[in-house]
């Protein structure tokens, strides 16, 4: 029995009868093996979230049909995707710098919010010649979004305050800032609904010409290789790389740690502001009081299944692109509640942060000796 | 001026009693070592199975309030598979379980057709001529029965984790797991106790928020008290009467709100919204400036613990 040579022995006057599951920690994950994992702990999520879609009434050829066959065969269809995905894969950038220096930053919605509101100033006092007004309302923007994030990385450098918590709550600050407006000063003066008036031409960004796309997904797109190119290639990537892995080793040699958690969360709040501004700009051409809803998890849940990786992210987000809009057509035409979304992140989330103690651990069984032995 | 108050802190134990359970909740789950991010989900699936209830079943307000706990109590076996067992991040592992929640109460509740929908829910007790006193009767007497429940409850959590085996062993798990498993305490299976446990307090919370005092069941309700009760444990430094005085300190903030509202001083609304939230962090930012906040905490919290693994 080679096993039992190889495995740890516990030190005890009796040797236990029955075999028992030992646990040990992987020194070195190769690469295929992280592939096999991540895919595996997707195969379970996803077969958990068909599980609960076919338990709630939508067949399984209807699930065919909603999430692959109308994405390849319906130019709308793909379009909706991409116009989704823009925004996606720059909030999902977002939480992946963040989380790169191990900074959680779960504040994504708030600056979300607080870039929006930057822009739509910009948009409805009419600031600065049209020709660069979008340029001014992308700047105010990604300045918004990283004053947002500053409060949070301040006091977490400053005083210790955990980031978690106070990124969160934020969020609920944000949101009842924008209500105030939205209710207030910035209310639809032609409708009464309670969002800003729309965009002046000038004021979103220009059609694709191909069905709603806009050039939201070229930024997105642009982003993507710059936050590549920054935390791959340049001094940056490397810092983060240390921050992520050993913050105490990297002060210790004399690396600036604090900076580079400040400026990986400040590029993390312009990113989110920007997200805001590309769906304001860009899909709804006015601030509304739900523009975010959804962005700050779906974020979280692209970075981690990207593994922070910002080319992955792009891919990742075109992929919930896909699930947003299949569950769009689902409560349309199946009655399936919107809420439905999130539950199958959630659980696709669960699967591959599950699988992934088979990617840390090495999981055995030891046999156990006869007593008599 | 002198209605107001009364009437301000006849309101404060209702606006309160979701944060003290909660955070009662949330120190049994952090004193055996386990970060509880997911306190904003297990309101959620509280408030809505409590809700559930009272729609599917009847008008058994009490029920409705066990069925929250236990329904709390069975998801929380999800986080403590991901967190004990597998050894997840517990940051993530809590933050996926409030999206989960959310997913799912989002998911039932509108399956079932019971958002927004008016229920009976929890009377207050008839304490006859006691509620009737002038001033000491609002404030004191005309409350239902959970908040009576309370400050026993209180009691009985600090002597339980203070005074017994059961809670020596418990927090012994949450100082020092490799001790605690060498001297033969199950370490994994005091954790999912504890998570169970804990989490069953935080889903009565919820239940309380949609059964007691919303009465009605409108998704997302908890609107962030879920976050408030986690700053709440590190503000009570993971004493139970402290949690409690934390407790009447937000529930007095919130209680303010439409109280203010009420005799008609007009304030920006959403703004005045924001204060909750505002003075939780500021009341973070305090706990850290006096630097001695966190010398109370659980010394493993967070840290998932493996035999294999032990130095």
């Amino acid at each position: 029995m080679p096993l039992l040579s190889t495995a740890p022995q516990r030190p005890g006057p009796r040797l236990p009868g029955r075999g028992r599951i030992t646990v040990e920690i992987r020194q070195h994950v190769p690469r295929w093996y992280q592939g096999v994992v991540l895919a595996c702990g997707l195969v379970v999520g996803m077969g958990l979230a068909t599980a609960i879609l076919v338990a709630s009434g939508v067949g399984l050829s209807d699930l065919l049909q909603e999430f692959v066959i109308v994405m390849v065969t319906s130019r709308g269809s793909l379009t909706a995707v991409l116009v989704q995905a823009g925004p996606l894969a720059i909030v999902g950038l977002a939480a992946a710098v963040a989380f790169r220096v191990r900074f959680w930053n779960i504040g994504i919605e708030g600056q979300m919010i607080l870039g929006a509101i930057a822009a739509t100033a910009i948009a409805i006092h009419d600031v600065g010649p049209a020709p660069v007004r979008l340029g001014l309302m992308m700047l105010a923007a990604a300045l918004a979004g990283m004053a947002w994030v500053l409060i949070p990385a301040v006091l977490k450098i400053r005083i210790g305050l955990n980031e978690v918590i106070s990124t969160l709550l934020l969020n609920y600050v944000a949101f009842n800032g924008l209500l105030q407006l939205l209710y207030g000063p910035w209310q639809d003066p032609v409708s009464s609904f309670p969002n800003s008036k729309q965009y002046d031409l000038a004021e979103r960004l220009g059609s694709l010409g191909w069905g709603d796309l806009t050039w939201a997904l070229p930024l997105a797109g642009l982003l993507t290789l710059l936050c590549w190119w920054l935390l791959n290639v340049s001094r940056f990537g490397f810092l983060s790389r240390v921050a992520e892995a050993n913050p105490r080793l990297g002060e210790g040699q004399g690396l600036p740690m604090t900076r580079v958690m400040l400026a990986a969360a400040l590029l993390s709040g312009a990113l989110a502001g920007l997200a805001g501004f590309s769906i304001c700009a860009g899909v709804e051409y006015r601030l509304t009081q739900s523009f975010f809803n959804g962005y700050g998890f779906s974020g979280i849940l692209i970075a981690f299944l990207a593994r922070n990786n910002p080319l992955a992210t792009f891919v990742t987000a075109v992929l919930v692109g896909v699930l947003y809009v299949a569950g769009q057509s689902l409560q349309v035409f199946y009655g399936i509640p919107s809420a439905m979304v999130q539950l199958i992140q959630a659980v696709i989330v669960i699967g591959v942060a599950a699988s992934d103690f088979f990617l840390r651990h090495r999981v055995r069984w030891v046999p156990g000796r006869r007593p008599d032995v | 001026m002198f209605d107001f108050l009364v009437n301000w802190l006849a309101n404060v134990p209702t606006f309160a009693l979701p944060y003290a359970l909660a955070a009662l909740g949330l120190i049994i789950t952090e004193k055996a070592g386990v970060l509880s991010l997911g306190a904003e989900g297990f309101l959620l699936i509280g408030a809505m199975s409590g809700i559930g209830v009272l729609l599917g079943v009847g008008d058994y307000p009490l029920l409705a309030l066990t069925v929250a706990a236990l329904a709390a109590a069975a998801l929380s076996l999800v986080y403590a598979l991901l967190v004990v067992t597998l050894r997840v991040n517990q940051v993530i592992g809590g933050l996926a379980l409030v999206f989960l929640a959310q997913g799912m109460t989002g998911v039932i509740a509108t399956r079932a057709g019971w958002t927004s929908r008016p229920v009976d829910g929890l009377h207050t007790v008839p304490l006859g001529s006691l509620a009737d006193i002038p001033v000491l009767g609002p404030i004191l007497f005309q409350h239902d029965p959970l908040v009576f429940a309370t400050v026993p409850l209180v009691a009985l959590v600090a002597y339980v984790l203070d005074r017994t085996m059961f809670g020596l062993r418990l927090r012994a798990v949450g100082d020092g797991p490799d001790a605690a498993d060498a001297a033969g305490i199950r370490v994994a299976l005091t954790r999912y106790g504890a998570i169970a446990l804990g989490s069953a307090l935080v889903g009565l919370a919820g239940g309380y928020l949609s059964v007691g005092v919303a009465k009605i069941w409108v998704e997302g309700m908890s609107g962030g008290r879920g976050w408030i009760a986690v700053a709440l444990v590190i503000f009570a430094r993971w004493q139970p009467w402290r949690a409690l005085g934390g407790a009447l300190l937000f529930g007095g903030i919130e209680a303010l709100i439409p109280r203010i509202a009420a005799i008609g001083v007009a304030l920006p609304q959403y703004l005045v919204l924001m204060t909750p939230y505002l003075a939780t962090l500021a009341v973070m930012i305090w706990i850290c400036l006096r630097q001695d906040g966190r010398s109370l905490e659980p010394r493993a919290l967070g840290v998932a613990h493996l035999r294999e693994e032990r130095r």
